[in-house]
């Protein structure tokens, strides 16, 4: 759990910096595209980010909105990938 | 009051192409001599569509003996652009320039900062021997994400090896790539100001709004006159102004990287004439169900190419500001906002 909370916490730092946006606007649920928080090279910095700092790598058939629409969604994605290297 | 049209595929096409290009050449002429105050025309020519009608309509504008095409090889250059451009040039009479930039271009680094960010994502590229592209894999219909990049090797021994871009190697390719642009409107000033001729721009519609251009680069010039046709349009002023057939018939491409590669899946992700008559219903208004039935797409999939529109247009806004001048409020302290 406390695991979840600090890949929250991280990913809530991060796309609030990389995509100048008030990190109080940006919640577990929030939608991040459609809210238009990000933009091309925010994105793609997202999947760097994912690849640096927890390992996973995105392949093209993942590149969904149901793995990125939110920091919920894409904690979820995060743990998807982590298990299935452990299986 | 006027009526807005029904949506169809003929809705962009021009009435009147003797009339279009007239009147841009009539008000070419106007800018160039009593708002630019400037003698002539320099026009950078690589064999493409843009620049090759962006001549035809300073030529009619000016005279061919007030325009000038500079044509700018470099390493990666496919050698049909110098061919096609001279035949442009030969049909409108103009004189032309030839500028290689390699060495220029050699200098900055473009080439060895280029190769060394494809090499950091797939080790065993040998810019000597191989090929690269860049592009984006998505169906831009099928995805509401914004689009994400690969890089696209070529072996010289037929193998292909693609991987997703991070982004340090992403921006290294493209703040590398635009030298490119940069030294060919650094020469297109040399040539104008040493004729006091003013630099004639060749981006369409597309390439101005959805930002497809290097700032101050090919986005640097004093005049843009097909700024404001859709790709389309450019093709029936071709026609019209009688651009050579090979021109026509080129596939368009990015003519920057080594490997040939189409403006399509480098950037715009759809074709040309579906791409054209989809911006100009979401610029009009048109419902995504107009426009769907007519091109046979879902409501849902050209909502998609409408979140792609404004992503890109947001998000190039940087492209199109001027610099941002501060004005002196305060005389005492100096502070300027």
């Amino acid at each position: 759990m406390d695991i979840i909370i600090s890949q929250i916490e991280q990913l809530r730092n991060f796309i609030s910096e990389i995509t100048f946006s008030d990190i109080d606007k940006i919640q577990d649920d929030t939608l991040l595209f459609e809210e238009g928080i990000f933009d091309s090279l925010g994105f793609l910095s997202l999947v760097s980010f994912l690849n640096e700092e927890y390992g996973v790598e995105v392949t093209n058939d993942e590149l969904s909105e149901d793995n990125f629409k939110s920091i919920k969604a894409i904690v979820e994605y995060i743990a998807k990938k982590q298990n299935s290297r452990l299986d | 009051m006027t009526t807005k049209l029904t949506f169809s595929k003929g809705i962009i096409k021009l009435n009147n192409a003797e009339q279009s290009a007239s009147e841009i050449a009539e008000k070419l002429r106007n800018d160039i001599f009593y708002v630019l105050k400037r003698r002539g025309a320099i026009i950078g020519i690589s064999g493409g569509i843009d620049s090759s009608v962006t001549l035809a309509l300073a030529v009619k504008a000016l005279g061919p003996d007030k325009v000038i095409g500079i044509m700018m090889p470099e390493n990666d250059s496919s050698p049909d652009s110098k061919i096609l451009a001279l035949e442009l040039a030969g049909k409108f009479n103009i004189k032309t320039i030839e500028e290689n930039l390699t060495s220029a271009l050699s200098g900055f680094g473009c080439y060895t900062r280029r190769d060394e960010a494809v090499k950091s994502v797939i080790s065993d590229f040998n810019p000597l021997k191989d090929k690269f592209k860049i592009e984006i894999k998505q169906n831009v219909s099928n995805m509401k994400l914004p689009p994400i990049f690969y890089v696209t090797v070529y072996f010289a021994n037929g193998a292909i090896e693609s991987k997703m871009l991070p982004t340090k190697a992403y921006l290294q390719i493209v703040a590398a790539s635009n030298f490119k642009q940069r030294s060919r409107m650094s020469m297109l000033y040399y040539h104008a100001e040493a004729n006091h001729y003013a630099v004639i721009g060749t981006p369409n519609k597309h390439e101005v709004q959805q930002g497809f251009f290097v700032k101050y680069g090919d986005g640097g010039a004093d005049v843009m006159p097909i700024g404001h046709l859709y790709k389309t349009q450019v093709y029936e002023l071709a026609r019209h102004l009688g651009v050579p057939e090979e021109i026509i018939k080129r596939t368009p491409t990015t003519d920057t990287y080594t490997a040939e590669q189409t403006q399509e899946d480098f950037f715009y992700q759809l074709p040309f004439e579906t791409m054209d008559l989809i911006w100009h219903g979401w610029e009009n208004g048109y419902t995504a169900e107009q426009i769907g039935n007519v091109l046979g797409y879902t409501a849902d999939e050209v909502l998609n190419i409408f979140t792609s529109f404004e992503r890109k247009v947001r998000t190039t806004e940087y492209l199109r500001l001027s610099p941002i001048h501060f004005h002196q409020t305060d005389m005492s302290t100096g502070l300027s906002y």
